[in-house]
């Protein structure tokens, strides 16, 4: 046989061939899924989490079966891989006879398979070229395709519709090997991670899931991000503008959207989460005082120097969440958003003197600058401080997905036509029925849906049988056997 | 033609009188309409709304699954005439409710646990009414108007206002993954209840049947008492917060409990006369002695009038009453709302005991309604073929989707898993069928099998299993 696979050992290759065991994989593939969303999962729950719902002695055992990962252990993967060799034993097994089928359609009729086709039906005739004829004649007329067949001076007619139907199954099973083939790229060469990016910053190198880094061969540049929302505050629209860059050079853009993501070299770049930095501002709204009184108010971003008047310029240089003042200094205390302190550098343009000036709203203390002549306000209100805006995107390699998909929609091809294509086939033969007399006798069979087939042939019956009387005046009745198969349509 | 000839091998017994049940459930049925009307003008409320519409359904509904019920007793042809016909008012009035949220909300409901009821629902309907239509199982409906009414009520408690959708459902996959999930639900319950009619027709013994009903029913109740018995007799469920309209959170998913003092006793007696049918059926098997049926069948019965108590009890106790908690001083609030499970548990329950009697009072009356065995183990076959390739488009949507939106296409989430997990069962029903040649009650089990793993597909792993999959 072709297909033999002599390597591997013949009892091995009986067992994985025996559909017995592919139904056993696959009740212990339900029982260790199903243990794997029982079970709480690393590394989707945290170990305190984790440390919280299970004692100390269960977690260890858990973990020593691996039963918090289930989906990455390698007894699941070897379940997995079991199913797969299944799969493929036995459609190797069963493939050849299947093809067979498929390749040498049974078109000759012989007595003991007429007797056991469940519908069949005898058309008396004169002459078996006329009433082949008359068959083909009504056949063509409804839209079957005619083979001329000849088996022991049986003249005969064969007609089949969607043979192709049979080979459905092995379509399922070679796309389910698909997608498994599929998910195993994806497990060994795929990586997922996330980058976090400030509006402004580029950035090529994100965090795997696994734990460690991975540096890209290019650099991905978040122009802008934000939130919309709906009237009554919830979130409408996560949304990011990016930009590809490498070596310097920015190749591709596109604002990214929760469902639309990046794809550039086989990444994908997803719009995963999107958060105000509290450690880091973006502009903050104050007011300055001249000499005269005159209070103008300023917009700052961080590190853009803005003119004040001809003679000076102020920027945004240092942001501290918490801090606290020493001896006229300013310290950081820690990072949560207690105190905060926005340095700001005034310079003057002619003598390209820098003085230091702190604001620290929480006690509307202004510390630095005192004699210079732009003297500066707290901002007043939370408002006033727009913190940076940070877009999270989920990033992910999966060179195997196109399998995947094919493999899906393959699937869908199969299953399709494994359940509503139906394999019919007609047998139309001239012989002589028990009493001696020529008769058109026709069979027929179909793989599915029986109820429907039957209409199809009583359709065709009916046919043939007004193509006969055309033909030639019938005198006798029709006689059919088997009456306790009545075919309905057929009158008796 | 042919097929319906041969189908419906239903020579009806002469119609005996049978005009009762008509008129009461006709009655009903006008009465319930009035009393909601005149609530509606009372409260000066408009009629075009999605909750009138619900409610005319769930009347049509009930209606209908009265007037199968008793087809099923009663083998009067104009009964299952007139239950076509209210369920088809009934998917009329489900249709409308639709429209209007659709409408309303401008977008398909598929976005939360409510509306994929919603949804559910309408799909069992129609599936039921294709079903007595193509398939001549003329009975079906009193197996999945009870569904339909258990949904509807369900439907009651959940939180129903149309939010505005997050991000990650603005896709038209989910129309494509939610719609194929509904279609495919639905067929495997209309299979599910053909797989238990084809048990009726396949004389599987009703003493089997009881313990199967009882030990449906007595889990239910084991269940509820395990999780929520509390010390002194009480019995906890989740406080409620009736200004946002949910239930009442200490941290991140730890829901508040409060204590409903001596509910938990009646629960307690409720599993034990639940569970008596079930060891009077084994000690009878055991003891090889049909008189301890008899007996067990009386404990169905009382087991009915006490599930009946109970479900009356938890209503007047629970809804919008408060009662202290175990983990923080002072009385929250309390709402049928915040317990739609432990709600929708008992209703089944009593709704499954009520087929158990019928089954058992008018077991000749319904062989003789029913289809043969044979034509019912096809059709079983048939809507599961129909369901199996719906469900792995429907994974295949999700799988899709989720791609591009989580970043991955599957991420072994519960309720992939879970998915994947029906989607195996019901390949292992296939491949009995189609290579083992599983005929009748082996395949029958299955389909049942398949479609208990639906449900908890669909809903346990929402309320148990929380994952990335938290919309509904």
């Amino acid at each position: 046989m072709a297909f033999s696979l002599s390597f591997i050992p013949k009892r091995i290759h009986k067992t994985f061939a025996n559909l017995r065991t592919g139904i056993v994989l696959l009740i212990l593939v339900v029982i260790a899924s199903a243990m794997g969303t029982f079970v709480l999962q690393r590394p989707a729950t945290d170990a305190d989490k984790l440390a919280q719902a299970y004692s100390p002695n269960t977690l260890r055992w858990l973990d020593r079966l691996m039963l918090t990962n289930v989906f990455h252990s390698w007894w699941f993967l070897t379940l997995l891989g079991l199913v797969s060799l299944s799969i493929v034993l036995v459609s190797v097994d069963r493939f050849p006879n299947a093809w067979r089928f498929y390749a040498r359609p049974y078109r000759k009729t012989d007595w003991h398979f007429r007797a056991a086709l469940p519908h069949k039906v005898e058309l008396p005739i004169k002459n078996a070229e006329d009433g082949l004829n008359a068959a083909e004649r009504a056949l063509k007329k409804l839209g079957w395709p005619v083979e001329r067949a000849a088996y022991k001076n049986e003249p005969s007619l064969y007609s089949e519709r969607h043979r192709f139907s049979v080979m459905a199954v092995y379509i399922v099973h070679a796309s389910l090997l698909l997608i498994f083939a599929g998910g195993i790229i994806d497990g060994a060469f795929g990586y997922s991670g996330f980058l976090a990016l400030h509006k402004g910053q580029t950035d090529n190198v994100i965090e795997l899931r696994s734990g460690g880094k991975k540096h890209l061969p290019f650099a991905v540049k978040c122009y802008a991000a934000g939130q919309d929302n709906y009237a009554d505050g919830s979130p409408k629209k996560w949304w990011s503008k990016l930009a590809v860059v490498q070596d310097g050079k920015e190749i591709e853009s596109k604002e990214i959207v929760v469902n639309d993501p990046l794809v550039y070299q086989g990444l994908r770049f997803y719009q995963s989460s999107y958060w105000l930095d509290n450690r880091a501002v973006d502009s903050l709204q104050v007011a300055w005082v001249a000499k005269d009184g005159k209070e103008t108010p300023l917009q700052l971003k961080m590190n853009q120097p803005v003119a004040l008047d001809s003679d000076a310029t102020v920027s945004l240089v240092d942001y501290i969440p918490d801090a606290f003042v020493r001896d006229g200094q300013v310290f950081k205390k820690s990072d949560d958003i207690e105190n905060p302190a926005f340095g700001l550098e005034v310079k003057d343009r002619a003598t390209a003197e820098v003085s230091k000036v702190w604001l620290l709203p929480a006690h509307d203390i202004v510390l630095g600058g005192e004699n210079l002549n732009y003297q500066f306000k707290n901002p007043t209100s939370a408002q006033d401080i727009a913190w940076a805006a940070v877009t999270g995107l989920e990033v992910s390699h999966e060179p195997g997905q196109w399998l995947v998909w094919t493999g899906v929609l393959l699937m869908s091809a199969g299953l399709g036509v494994a359940f509503y294509m139906v394999h019919m086939r007609l047998w139309v033969v001239a012989i002589p029925d028990a009493k001696g007399n020529l008769v058109l006798w026709v069979g027929g069979q179909a793989n599915k849906n029986r109820d429907r087939f039957e209409q199809k042939f009583n359709d065709v019956v009916e046919g043939i049988r007004s193509e006969l009387e055309r033909e030639s005046a019938i005198s006798r009745p029709v006689r059919e056997e088997q009456p306790e198969l009545t075919l309905a349509g057929v009158k008796q | 033609m042919a097929t319906r000839a041969r189908v419906v091998r239903m020579e009806p017994p002469a119609a005996t009188g049978g005009n009762a049940l008509l008129v009461l459930v006709g009655l009903s049925v006008v009465f319930l309409l009035i009393v909601a009307l005149l609530g509606v003008a009372k409260s000066g409320g408009s009629l075009i709304s999605e909750s009138n519409f619900l409610y005319v359904a769930l009347i049509f509904y009930a209606g209908a699954g009265s007037l199968y019920m008793g087809f099923g007793v009663t083998g009067t042809p104009r009964y299952v005439r007139y239950a076509s016909v209210a369920t088809s008012i009934g998917l009329a009035a489900n249709t409308l409710a639709v429209a209007h949220r659709w409408y309303l909300s401008g977008r398909p409901p598929f976005a939360s646990v409510y509306e994929m009821l919603l949804s559910f629902v309408w799909a069992v309907a129609a599936m039921t009414l294709i079903a007595e239509k193509k398939f001549g199982v003329k009975i079906i409906g009193s197996i999945t108007m009870p569904l339909a009414v258990v949904c509807v009520i369900l439907m009651q408690l959940l939180p129903s206002e149309v939010r505005p959708l997050v991000p990650a459902l603005q896709s038209t996959w989910l129309h494509v993954h939610v719609t194929l999930a509904m279609l495919s639900y639905a067929a495997c319950a209309l299979s599910c209840a053909l797989a238990m009619m084809f048990l009726i027709q396949d004389n599987f013994q009703t003493e089997t049947f009881l313990a199967w009903t009882s030990a449906m029913v007595s889990a239910i109740y084991v269940a509820i008492v395990a999780t929520r018995f509390e010390r002194w007799g009480g019995l906890s469920v989740t406080g409620w917060n009736a200004q946002t309209k949910s239930d009442i959170f200490l941290g991140q998913g730890m829901r508040l409990f409060v204590t409903v003092p001596d509910l938990g006793w009646l629960f307690v007696i409720a599993a034990l006369a639940a569970i008596a049918p079930l060891f009077l059926y084994f000690a009878g098997r055991v003891k090889n002695d049909g008189s301890f049926y008899g007996t067990a069948n009386k404990a169905v019965f009382i087991s009915i009038l006490l599930q009946l108590v109970v479900v009356a009890a938890f209503v007047l106790r629970v809804r919008d009453a408060a009662y202290p908690s175990p983990d923080q001083d002072g009385l929250f609030p309390t709402s049928l709302a915040a317990s739609p499970f432990l709600l929708g548990g008992m209703v089944t329950g009593i709704f499954a005991s009520l087929l158990y009697l019928m089954l058992l009072w008018r077991r000749a009356d319904l062989q003789g309604l029913l289809p043969s065995a044979d034509t019912l183990d096809r059709v079983t076959y048939k809507t599961i073929g129909i369901a199996f390739p719906l469900l792995t488009g429907m994974i295949a949507a999700g799988a899709y989707w989720a791609n591009r939106t989580w970043g991955s296409y599957w991420s072994w989430d519960p309720k992939e898993t879970w998915a994947a997990i029906t989607w195996l069962v019901y390949a292992g029903y296939l491949h009995m069928r189609i290579t083992r040649g599983w005929r009748g009650r082996r395949a029958a089990y299955f389909a049942i099998l398949g479609f208990g793993v639906v449900i908890f597909t669909f809903l346990g792993v929402t309320y148990l299993l929380p994952g990335l999959h938290a919309y509904a």
